[in-house]
């Protein structure tokens, strides 16, 4: 009887390892749960029954007996073998970091098929009376239990319903991904994807200033990009964080420390802004802007208490995860998210009442010469500049690891989204600035000739693969600061200077784009308010603009020229106003992104 | 034996975690919406007044008359700094309001000219809450109330029952001195008071106009009262329970409907939907090992199912931070109900402010007042329900 359990019990193992091959394809409310039963039972069935059994068993035969059987050695052997790569695929996992996990992998599956063959001779007599009673016990311990199933079903029905419900379980903090892949969430954190709502002051005053021009219905157009997790709670606007009476401070705290310590008192409770999931399920997005992207967050597969809090319950899932990553993979990895149309989603923005194009960075892209597939080599989309790292100037690929123990990467994409905003990052991580800034300085050439008493500056757009500059333009300061001194050192010509108050000075050659309202006039900071274009001077990517400047006629050569390409992410004025009801804010700092000096007899 | 134990020990927890799919869900009463105002009004619950008689009636008294000249002069004093020691604070810094609560363009105004307004007030005074949306109170010189006590609104609590956190003031005119005179928050005294008004011309003149014996104590009371009685909201709640079957959603409606039935009104009730009794928090509380009560999966099972979890926490009094220590009413944990009306714009909650989300409060509430878990969706109508009690000061054309 003793030995009838124990083959029981290797052939729980043995099938509910089998089932877990990709070749079956089972559905995934099952894989997990057998994933779980097979590990844990065959612990729990190894530690109870089996090895306690095999000593009794082989000191009683072969110490006492003296019986030589070479299929039992064997069998020993095979199912040592296995206990040691199952006990290495369960505490370190098949990650394909290592080449160990790629061999426990296999000699745990096909030693499994070896030991059921050495099992069967071993007990060549007794084989196939007992064949059929396991067989038959297995059929009833596998029966499709129709628990598990009509809870999927329940979610489902709840979600995919126009997916009326959300709730802040679906929404998987980005806390719990920093466990296993510790460098990106390092970069994600104190870039601007992940500042973009309730730690963002800018946007703060914006979406409170739009809920108060256009009716509080309005924020939600702000936050179908800014914070998609609110807008899948319905909730009416973004809240920031409180702590007793202060609010954390949002705008110098590294590695959102802030966010971290939120998760671990309240692990329930929705993250704002752009989290992990909020990109990495997407399953279909559409070029069009304005938050059109289908995420798909109910219909997840997960493995066994992939959302759970307790300590011991997120070693359980981290162990399940690692064992066999494929599905976690799928999951969250798509082919969709290499291509431009995925960024288009959001960095394409319309209003929604009359159409008209406030950022149309996608559409910009699609018209450069970056955007050429037939010609693979000079094709670059969104992620081939914003999402690979930067070093000395130079674009230079990242290479290692990019999840603990993972497979050594030759491009590990980046996730500082390195782009304008070099300076709300900065503030929090010098790194996520120089990536920014370096970016920056790839963008544009200058050039200087003087003809005739008039200057001559040619500014061309070399390396952004959209007008420069983009995004919400009309807060975005791209300008020539000029100095022209004659042979006495004398100022002849000076513009672009900055005056008292940090307002760049009247007349200087700004690259921007300014909105007007209904009446032609400046729309300022309701930029949803805009109706007519009043001015437009941004730099298409790969053109060259030349400013004409007359000099005064009886200059004195040599003339020293002296040309910087300036850059700021908000004008001082937008800037005074968040200070207000954010007092701590410093001023954003004047970028050079070239800088050109000449002299001409 | 060890085998069989095992076995136990397994069946025991599939069939725990397979009950909640097993047992058929009870059909719940489904209301019309006829029904549901006939059952909120017949219990008590009844809409704020939207003409000026019924007003009267509900809030006017023979000892302290409400007249136009006197809420106007009330309103003065209520947003004037002159009512605390060191000139920094009046009643609008922790019960913030807008001077004119139907600007529209509050934000911008405060955006542009800032004067002397504190950054939170920039965003906040727009919401029209009646609160300071902080943890706790903030009075003069920096100090901050020694039982770390969170501002309640000030919005229709003239007609609750009960004020303050022990529910120690029984009338609206009960509050005023004590929050003048607390060290903690306005630190002045009655004296010190009259003679900071008895200076002020402006302050002599009105005075006279509306009450016959000048500046005393009394009637700078007086005065305030009948301000504060006039801050009473409207919401869609209301326009439904006089008859517009329109103004609360379909959502909103459920949640009222669970309101009602899971037994959220036995305390939360009368025209403030709250502040009407005082009550014991938290009525139940968790502190065993194994919590009978508690569920696996939060998310399908509502009153129905009961089953085990286990509860290793160290003992808490509160089922959150007991920040302050605080214990309501003869420290027997006895509190005010607090006023929903407008409640979701008073964040954070509870006494000491600890909690900051709604859905948050929802479920310690549910679950500790009601034993029961409160299923997300369940959580999700109530929230609407609640945001239907979100409304704005109504403003009498009697007293323009």
């Amino acid at each position: 009887m003793k030995i009838f359990f124990i083959n029981l019990d290797i052939f729980f193992m043995f099938i509910s390892g089998i089932l877990l091959m990709n070749y079956f394809a089972i559905p995934w409310s099952y894989f997990r749960t057998i994933e779980f039963l097979h590990i844990f039972g065959s612990i729990a069935i190894m530690i109870l029954f089996i090895l306690p059994f095999l000593y009794t068993h082989m000191y009683e035969s072969m110490l006492r007996m003296k019986h030589q059987s070479a299929s039992g050695l064997l069998f020993g052997l095979i199912l040592l073998l296995i206990l040691i790569s199952g006990t290495y695929l369960f505490l370190v996992g098949n990650r394909g970091g290592d080449i160990f996990g790629v061999l426990s992998y296999y000699i745990h599956l096909y030693g499994s098929f070896a030991l059921v063959l050495l099992l069967g001779i071993h007990l060549k007599k007794h084989f196939f009376s007992r064949f059929a009673v396991v067989t038959i016990s297995l059929f009833i311990l596998f029966l499709p239990s129709n628990s598990y199933a009509k809870q999927e079903k329940l979610v489902n029905i709840a979600f995919t319903d126009g997916a009326k419900y959300h709730h802040s379980v679906d929404w998987t903090n980005s806390v719990t991904c920093k466990a296993c892949h510790p460098k990106i969430f390092k970069q994600w954190a104190d870039s601007n994807h992940r500042h973009l709502a309730d730690s963002n002051p800018y946007y703060m005053v914006l979406e409170n200033l739009a809920g108060m021009d256009k009716g509080k219905e309005f924020r939600q157009w702000c936050m179908g990009c800014h914070n998609p997790s609110a807008v899948s709670m319905h909730q009416e606007r973004t809240t920031h964080f409180m702590q007793d009476n202060i609010m954390p401070e949002p705008l110098f705290t590294k590695g959102s420390q802030n966010l971290i310590n939120e998760y671990k008192k309240n692990p329930n409770r929705l993250e704002q802004g752009v989290s992990c999931i909020a990109c990495h399920r997407i399953v279909k997005a559409k070029p069009i802007g304005n938050s059109s992207y289908t995420l798909n967050l109910s219909k997840r597969k997960k493995y066994f208490y992939e959302d759970s809090h307790t300590d011991m319950k997120v070693w359980i899932s981290q162990k399940l995860i690692n064992a066999n990553p494929q599905v976690h993979k799928n999951e969250y990895m798509q082919p969709l998210y290499k291509k431009s149309e995925y960024c288009a989603s959001c960095h394409n923005e319309f209003l929604p009442h009359s159409g008209k194009k406030v950022v149309s960075t996608y559409e910009q892209w699609k018209k450069s010469p970056y955007n050429d597939p037939k010609h693979p080599n000079e094709h670059k989309d969104c992620i081939d500049c914003h999402m690979t790292n930067l070093r000395n100037g130079k674009f230079s690929p990242l290479q290692g690891h990019s999840t603990l123990g993972g497979k050594n990467k030759k491009d590990i994409k980046v996730h500082y989204f390195a782009g304008g905003n070099y300076f709300l990052s900065g503030l929090k991580n010098t790194e996520n600035e120089s990536q920014s800034l370096q970016l920056l300085k790839t963008s544009a050439k200058l050039d200087v000739t003087i003809d005739k008493n008039i200057l001559y500056v040619g500014v061309k757009n070399v390396g952004a693969g959209h007008k420069l500059p983009t995004g919400a333009a009309d807060f975005r300061e791209l300008w020539l600061d000029i100095t022209v001194k004659d042979s006495n050192e004398k100022i002849v010509f000076s513009s672009g200077k900055l005056n008292k108050g940090g307002d760049i000075q009247k007349n200087s050659v700004i690259f921007n784009k300014v909105f007007g309202d209904k009446d032609g006039k400046p729309v300022g900071l309701f930029f949803w308010r805009y109706v007519k274009l009043l001015k437009d001077t941004r730099i298409p990517a790969g053109k060259r603009v030349v400013e004409k400047i007359p000099l005064q006629k009886d200059v004195q050569y040599p003339l020293h020229v002296n040309i910087k390409l300036n850059f700021r992410i908000y004008p001082q004025w937008v800037t005074n106003i968040v200070k207000v009801a954010y007092p701590q804010l410093p001023n954003p700092p004047v970028i050079t992104i070239e800088h050109l000096e000449k002299s001409f007899e | 034996m060890l085998r069989l134990s095992l076995l136990a020990i397994v069946i025991i927890v599939v069939w725990i975690e397979i009950l909640p799919y097993l047992i058929p869900k009870k059909p719940k009463n489904f209301y019309s919406d006829d029904d549901l105002r006939e059952i909120a009004l017949s219990r008590g619950m009844h809409p704020i007044p939207k003409d000026y008689a019924k007003f009267l009636q509900l809030l006017d008294s023979k000892e302290n008359p409400i007249t136009k000249e006197k809420v106007a002069l009330g309103k003065q004093l209520f947003f004037d700094t002159l009512l605390s020691k060191d000139n920094t604070i009046s009643c609008a810094s922790c019960h913030m309001l807008g001077k004119n609560p139907h600007n529209k363009n509050q934000f911008l105004d405060d955006i542009s000219h800032p004067q002397e307004k504190t950054s939170c007030m920039i965003c906040h005074i727009k919401d029209e809450s009646g609160t300071d949306r902080l943890s706790t109170a903030i009075g003069v010189e920096g100090a901050i109330a020694p039982n770390h006590l969170n501002t309640p609104t000030i919005l229709n609590s003239a007609l609750a029952k009960y004020r303050m956190w022990d529910g120690s003031a029984k009338t609206s005119m009960d509050v005023i001195a004590p929050m003048i005179h607390d060290k903690y928050k306005m630190n002045l005294s009655s004296k010190e008071l009259q003679e900071k008004l008895k200076k002020n011309i402006y302050y002599v003149q009105e005075f006279k106009k509306v009450f016959a014996d000048g500046i005393t104590f009394k009637n700078v009371e007086k005065a305030i009262d009948t301000y504060q009685k006039t801050l009473l909201t409207r919401s869609a709640y209301d326009r439904f329970l006089e008859g517009d079957n329109s103004a609360m959603s379909a959502e909103a409606k459920r949640g009222f409907k669970d309101f009602i039935q899971l037994g959220c009104k036995g305390c939360h009730t009368g025209i403030t939907v709250g502040g009407q009794t005082i009550q014991k928090f938290p009525v139940r509380n968790y502190n065993h090992i194994i919590d009978v009560t508690g569920i696996f999966s939060r998310e399908y099972i509502g009153r129905d199912v009961a089953a085990f979890n286990f509860n290793f926490k160290q003992y808490r009094r509160y089922p959150f931070e007991n920040k302050g220590g605080y214990l309501g009413k003869d420290n027997k944990q006895l509190f005010r109900v607090p006023i929903l009306r407008n409640v979701t714009k008073t964040s954070p909650y509870f006494h000491n402010g600890a909690v900051f989300d709604l859905r948050e409060a929802i479920h310690i509430m549910g679950k500790y007042q009601l034993s029961m878990e409160l299923t997300e969706i369940q959580i999700d109508e109530i929230v609407a329900f609640l945001k239907s009690l979100e409304g704005n000061v109504v403003e009498y054309k009697e007293l323009k």
